[in-house]
C-alpha cells in the first residue's frame, strides 16, 4: 500500500495507561484509577480481560464535561473516596489519561488536598499510598507507561520515612509528595541530594561491613509489561532455587491468573508484598528485564540507593536464558543448579532435533521492543532468518540493538528492521519480505489470514486464542516450549517432515563459548 | 428506601439505582440515564464507543479516530459484525495525534489523514469521530470535513463523539446524525404513495431494518423471512450496509426497529422528513419474531402476507421446536441475570427465556432510560433485582444473592459470572453463532444449555480438594488416596479442613443450585 504519513491504520501499540495497570495490578492489594473519562478505563479493562481471562476492575474519575472544562479535582476525589469505600486498597495508582492530561490538572496537588482532607498521613505502614503518574497517551506507548508505574510506586517507598533503616536516620525532608511527579524538574536536584546521603551511608556501611550483611541480601528483579503470568512463576521460581530470597516488583502470577477459589475477592489477592518493595533499596542488586527500554526504576534505585543494576534481556531462548542465569550466577555466586542444566540440556537436545525444519525459515517478528528482542535472538540462534523485525513503539535503540544481535549471530542476514509501526505497514513489509512464519501478538491474524501465513502467538494482546496467560517463553523451559511450537506450527503449514536443508555451522559456532561461559560461572 | 439498601452493599449514591421489583404493576422508581459514578467502575464506555458500535458494521465505510493511538486501538474490530462483501470497517484509522497536535492543534493532521486514506481507500463514506482531547483543544471537525468533502466529492461526515460529553447514549445519537447526512432524498417524492397497504401488486412493500448490526450474521437469518414475505428489505442499520444502501433508506415504506435504543431517534426523524413510519419489534425468540412478522404483515394490510407470515411462522416453529423443548426439559426453573448495554435487548431476554422455561431474576443495562425500566418491571416477575449501569462488585454480589445459574452479557461480565461459578452467554460482541431469527435461537438455546449443564460446574463445587470428600464420592480405599494425592498435599487438606465456613458458604451461592 501507499505510504502514508498521517494516518494509522490498525495501530501495533497501547496506551501509556494500560502499561500502567499491567504493572500496578501485580502490586498486593493495589486499585488503579484512571484520571479522565469514562471510555478509557472500560476499554482497557475489556483488552485485558479479554487477554487475562480475568475480571480487571479499574476505576475511572469519570470527567464530564463540567469536570472537563473546571477541571478534574472534584472527580478525581470523589473516584478515590469512593474507590477506597468498595475497595478497601492499600495503594492506589493513579495514571492520567490523555483528557486529564490535556485539561492539565495536577494531579499530585490534588492528591495532597484529598489526603489532608480526608486525614490519609504519610505512614506506608498505616495509611493508603496514593501513588501517582503521568501517562499521556500521545506521548508514548504501554512500554514507558509500565515503565513509568514501576518508577513511581519504586520512589514512593523508597523514600518513605518509614524505611527501614530505622528511626534514627535522619528524616528525609518533609514533602515527599515532591516524589510524586516525576517530571518534575526539582526531583533532579532533590535525587541529587538522596544520592548524596545515601553515599554517606554507604561509607559508612562499607566501615561497617557487617552491617550490609544484616540488611538484606535480596535480589530485585523487575520483568518486563508483555511478561505473561506463566512467565512470572517460572522466573520466581528460579529465582527461588538460585537466589532463594528475591523481590519480584510487579508479580502477576496470581492477579492476572487467578485459581477458582470460593470466594470472589473484591481485589485479587497476590502481587507483590509492600514491605518488600520498601526493601528494594536494600538489596544487593536488581535485575532488570529489558535492554531496549530503560529501566527507570533500577536505575532509580542505582543512582539512589546504590543497588547495583544489571539490565539482561528478556531470557528468551538460549543465549538470552544463558545471559540471564550467568548474570544471576554472578551476583550470588553460586553455581547453577542441576535442574538447569538439566534443562538447557533439555532444550540442547530439542534444538539439535528441529534444526533441519527451522534452517533457513524466513519469520517476520513483532510486538513490544525488548520482547522482539528477544525472539529475535532465539531465531537467529535456531538458524531461522527473521527477514522482518519489527515494533509498535518509537524507539530510538530499537534498530540498533537488533544490528547489534545480528552482527553477533548471522551478519550475513539482511533483515528489515521497523519500529513505530501500525499493522498496515507491517502488512506492506510482509509482502515484501514473504516470510513463511508470523510470531507476534493476535493483532497480526489478519495479515496471517489474508496472506496464508502461519501465526505463533506471543506477547500481548492474544484475544483469539485461549490460554494468554499461561504461555510461558522465558527460561530454558520457556524456549523449549515456544521451539516446540514454532516448529509444530511450521509442521503443520508445510505438512511434510522432509526440508532438505543443510545446516549451517555459523549458527552453532558461538555454541562453545557460551558453554564454557555457564562453566565458567560455576 | 431502607427496602432498596438491603439488595446489595454499595456506595450510598449507587443505591437508587438498583430496585427490586415488588407488587404486581407497582411502579417502580429506578435512577437512570445519568452520568456514572466517579471511583464506581461502571460496565459503560463512552460516547465514542457508543457511536462507534453503531457505526462500525457500516462495512465500506473508513472510520476514522481523531485522537490518540488509545482510543482506535482498543476499538479495532471489537464487534463481531459481519460482511457480506468489503470489509473496510474491520481496520482501525486513527490520527494518532501526538503532543505536537495537541499543543498546535489536530486540523492539519486529519485533513491530511483524511486525503491519504481516500486516496488508497477510495471509501465512499468517511465518519472522523471526535475523542475527548478533540473536545478539549477545539479542533474545528465540522469544516475540516466540509472541506474534505468538497475536495473529495464524497461525504466525510464528523461524528461528535468527545467520550466526557454524555454517555453512550449521546454516542447513538451523534452516530445517527452521521447517518441522517447519508439517507437521500428518493428521486421522486413517495411520501404520497407511503400508505398502508397502496398498490402492493403493483410494487414490492420496502423496509428497512434499524438497530441490527448482523453481529455473528444475524441480519442474514432475518432478511429471509421479510423476502418469503414478499417484502425487499432496503438495507440493514447498519448491520452488513454501505454507504450505498444506507443512502436509499427512504424509499422504504415502514421502518422496523430492534435496537430502540440507538435507533428510535432515527427512526422519528425518518418518520418526520419522509413520512416513514416505524415500528418497534425484535428478532429474537419465538415470540417475539411472530409479533414482529405478523406486525408488519398487518401493516401492509396485505392478506396475501398475513397467510404466507402465518405458514412461515408456523413451519419454522415446528421445525425448531423439538430442539428447544429438548433444551426447555434441561433448562427451565433455572434462574438467568441479564445485563446489557441497551434495554431492548434486556426486554425481548426476558421472552426467550421464558420460552426456554428461565425465570429471569435480575435484569440490568448500562444505557436505559426510565420508560424502559418501567417496561422492563411490567415484564419481570415478583422479586427481580433491577439495576441500572452496575458495577462489578454489585453484579457479583447480586449474581449470589438471586443464587443466578446462567448470566447473560458481555465479556467484562464474563470473567466474573465464571469466577463464582455461574453459566454465562456472551450475548455482545464476542459471540461467534447468530442468536435471532429460528436457527439463532435454536444457537441460543444450545449456548444456554451447553453452559448450564456442563459438569464443569459440578467440578467447581468443589473448589479446593479434600481427599475425604473424594473417598466418599468415589468410594475408593484409603490406600488409594494415599498414593495419589502423597503428603504435602495431606498437609494442605488438614489445613483447609479446619475450616468448616467453606462449605456452608457454597451452600448459598449459585453452583450450589446446580446440583
Ligand atoms: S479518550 Fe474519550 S473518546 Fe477516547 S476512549 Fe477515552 S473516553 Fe472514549
Ligand atoms: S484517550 Fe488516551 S488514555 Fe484514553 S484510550 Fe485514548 S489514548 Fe488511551
Amino acid at each position: 500500500m501507499t505510504k502514508r504519513n498521517y494516518a494509522t491504520v490498525n495501530p501495533c501499540v497501547m496506551c501509556q495507561p494500560m502499561g500502567s495497570a499491567l504493572a500496578f495490578k501485580g502490586i498486593e492489594n493495589t486499585m488503579v484509577l484512571y484520571h479522565g473519562s469514562q471510555g478509557c478505563s472500560t476499554y482497557m479493562r475489556l483488552h485485558l480481560a479479554h487477554h487475562f481471562r480475568e475480571p480487571v476492575d479499574i476505576a475511572s474519575s469519570s470527567l464530564s464535561e463540567k469536570g472537563a472544562v473546571y477541571g478534574g479535582r472534584e472527580n478525581l476525589k470523589k473516584g478515590l473516596r469512593n474507590v477506597i469505600n468498595r475497595y478497601s486498597p492499600k495503594v492506589i495508582g493513579i495514571a492520567t489519561t490523555c483528557l486529564a492530561e490535556t485539561i492539565g490538572d495536577d494531579v499530585p496537588a490534588i492528591i495532597r488536598e484529598f489526603k489532608e482532607e480526608e486525614g490519609i498521613g504519610d505512614d506506608l505502614e498505616k495509611d493508603i499510598i496514593i501513588v501517582p503518574v503521568s501517562t499521556p497517551s500521545y506521548g508514548e506507548s504501554h512500554v514507558s507507561g509500565y515503565i513509568k508505574a514501576l518508577d513511581a510506586v519504586v520512589r514512593k517507598f523508597a523514600e518513605s520515612p518509614e524505611s527501614p533503616e530505622g528511626p534514627e536516620k535522619p528524616k528525609i525532608p518533609e514533602d515527599i509528595e515532591i516524589m510524586d511527579y516525576m517530571e518534575n524538574m526539582e526531583i533532579i536536584e532533590y535525587t541529587e541530594i538522596l544520592e548524596k546521603e545515601k553515599a554517606e551511608e554507604n561509607s559508612q556501611e562499607a566501615k561497617n561491613p557487617d552491617m550490609k550483611e544484616i540488611l538484606n541480601r535480596k535480589l530485585n528483579l523487575i520483568p518486563v509489561e508483555s511478561i505473561s503470568p506463566a512467565d512470572v512463576r517460572e522466573l520466581k521460581e528460579i529465582l527461588a532455587e538460585t537466589a532463594g530470597d528475591y523481590i519480584i516488583l510487579p508479580d502477576i502470577s496470581e492477579t492476572f491468573d487467578a485459581p477458582l477459589r470460593e470466594e470472589l475477592p473484591k481485589i485479587a489477592p497476590g502481587g507483590t508484598r509492600l514491605s518488600e518493595i520498601a526493601d528494594m533499596p536494600n538489596s544487593r542488586a536488581t535485575l532488570g528485564l529489558g535492554v531496549v527500554s530503560t529501566n527507570l526504576a533500577l536505575k532509580y534505585l542505582e543512582e539512589s540507593h546504590c543497588v547495583p543494576g544489571h539490565s539482561v534481556p528478556i531470557p528468551i531462548g538460549l543465549l538470552n536464558t544463558d545471559r540471564f542465569f550467568t548474570e544471576l550466577i554472578g551476583i550470588i555466586g553460586c553455581p547453577i543448579p542441576e535442574k538447569y542444566q538439566k534443562e538447557r540440556g533439555r532444550l540442547l537436545d530439542a534444538m539439535v532435533d528441529m534444526h533441519k525444519y527451522l534452517y533457513g525459515v524466513k519469520a517476520a517478528v513483532y510486538g513490544d521492543p525488548d520482547t522482539v528482542f528477544s525472539l529475535t535472538t532465539f531465531m537467529l540462534e535456531l538458524g531461522m532468518n527473521p527477514v522482518l523485525v519489527a515494533t509498535g513503539s518509537k524507539s530510538r535503540d530499537f534498530g540498533k540493538r537488533i544490528k547489534q544481535i545480528f552482527e553477533e549471530i548471522r551478519p550475513e542476514l539482511q533483515p528489515v528492521i521497523l519500529d513505530g509501526i501500525d499493522f498496515d505497514s507491517l502488512n506492506d513489509a510482509v509482502s515484501e519480505c514473504s516470510p513463511e512464519i508470523l510470531i507476534g501478538n493476535s493483532n497480526g491474524r489478519y495479515i496471517a489470514k489474508a496472506r496464508d501465513i502461519p501465526l505463533v502467538r506471543v506477547g500481548l494482546p492474544i484475544h483469539d486464542r485461549i490460554g494468554a496467560q499461561r504461555i510461558l517463553t522465558v527460561g530454558y523451559r520457556g524456549a523449549l516450549e515456544l521451539l516446540d511450537r514454532i516448529t509444530n506450527t511450521i509442521l503443520e503449514a508445510t505438512d511434510t517432515f522432509t526440508v532438505p536443508v543443510q545446516v549451517e555451522p555459523a549458527a552453532y559456532a558461538g555454541q562453545g563459548e557460551k558453554d564454557e561461559c555457564i562453566e565458567g560461572a560455576q | 428506601m431502607i427496602e432498596k439498601t438491603g439488595i446489595v452493599d454499595t456506595l450510598e449514591e449507587r443505591q437508587p439505582y438498583i430496585t427490586r421489583k415488588q407488587e404486581k404493576g407497582q411502579i417502580i422508581p429506578l435512577a437512570c440515564d445519568n452520568n456514572s459514578l466517579a471511583g464506581a467502575i461502571s460496565q459503560r464506555a463512552c460516547v465514542y464507543s457508543g457511536a462507534r458500535v453503531v457505526l462500525n458494521p457500516v462495512t465500506d465505510a473508513v472510520h476514522l479516530v481523531h485522537g490518540p493511538i488509545g482510543c482506535a486501538g482498543y476499538t479495532w474490530d471489537i464487534r463481531g459484525a459481519k460482511s457480506s462483501g468489503i470489509e473496510t470497517n474491520r481496520s482501525s484509522f486513527s490520527t494518532d495525534m501526538k503532543e505536537i497536535d495537541i499543543i498546535f492543534g489536530g486540523e492539519k493532521k486529519l485533513s491530511n489523514a483524511i486525503d491519504e486514506l481516500v486516496g488508497i481507500y477510495c471509501p465512499p463514506v468517511i465518519f472522523v469521530y471526535s475523542t475527548c482531547i478533540v473536545g478539549i483543544i477545539g479542533d474545528d471537525l465540522d469544516s475540516v470535513c466540509k472541506i474534505a468533502s468538497k475536495k473529495h466529492n464524497i461525504p466525510v461526515l464528523p461524528v461528535k463523539s468527545e467520550g466526557f460529553k454524555g454517555n453512550k447514549s449521546d454516542g447513538y445519537k451523534a452516530a445517527c446524525d452521521a447517518l441522517k447526512q447519508l439517507i437521500k432524498r428518493p428521486e421522486k417524492d413517495k411520501a404520497a404513495e407511503k400508505k398502508p397497504g397502496v398498490n402492493p401488486g403493483l410494487k414490492k412493500p420496502r423496509i428497512n431494518i434499524l438497530g441490527d448490526f448482523n453481529v455473528a450474521g444475524d441480519v442474514w437469518l432475518v432478511k429471509p423471512l421479510f423476502e418469503q414475505m414478499g417484502i425487499e428489505v432496503i438495507v440493514s442499520m447498519t448491520g452488513d450496509s454501505t454507504a450505498k444502501s444506507i443512502s436509499r433508506a427512504a424509499e422504504a415504506d415502514l421502518n422496523l426497529v430492534q435496537c430502540s435504543g440507538s435507533m428510535t431517534y432515527l427512526a422519528k426523524w425518518m418518520q418526520q422528513e419522509y413520512g416513514i413510519p416505524y415500528l418497534t419489534v425484535s428478532f429474537f425468540g419465538i415470540e417475539d419474531i411472530s409479533i414482529a412478522l405478523r406486525k408488519t404483515a398487518e401493516y401492509f394490510g396485505s392478506e396475501e402476507m398475513k397467510k404466507t407470515a402465518g405458514e412461515m411462522l408456523e413451519t419454522e416453529t415446528n421445525r425448531i421446536m423439538p430442539e428447544i423443548s429438548r433444551v426447555r426439559e434441561r433448562v427451565k426453573g433455572k434462574k438467568a441475570a441479564i445485563y446489557m448495554g441497551g434495554p431492548a435487548k434486556a426486554l425481548t431476554l426476558i421472552k426467550g427465556f421464558a420460552e426456554l422455561g428461565m425465570e429471569v431474576v435480575i435484569i440490568g443495562t448500562q444505557t436505559g432510560k426510565k420508560e424502559d425500566y418501567e417496561q422492563i418491571s411490567y415484564s419481570v416477575r415478583d422479586g427481580t433485582v433491577i439495576v441500572d449501569d452496575a458495577n462489578p462488585l454489585e453484579l457479583a454480589e447480586l449474581l449470589v444473592k438471586q443464587k443466578t445459574d446462567l448470566m447473560v452479557a458481555g465479556v467484562k461480565e464474563r470473567f466474573i459470572a465464571y469466577k463464582l461459578g455461574v453459566a454465562f452467554c456472551d450475548f455482545n460482541h464476542d459471540r461467534v453463532v447468530e442468536f435471532e431469527g429460528f436457527d439463532g435461537f435454536v444457537n441460543f438455546a444450545k449456548e444456554v444449555d451447553a453452559s448450564i449443564n456442563s459438569p464443569v460446574w459440578k467440578a467447581v463445587r468443589q473448589r479446593i480438594l479434600k481427599p475425604e470428600a473424594v473417598k466418599s464420592e468415589r468410594s475408593a480405599g484409603k490406600e488409594n488416596i494415599k498414593n495419589i494425592f502423597g503428603e504435602p498435599c495431606a498437609k494442605e487438606c488438614k489445613d483447609m479442613a479446619v475450616d468448616p465456613e467453606f462449605l456452608r458458604q457454597n451452600e448459598d451461592t449459585a453452583v450450589e443450585s446446580q446440583v
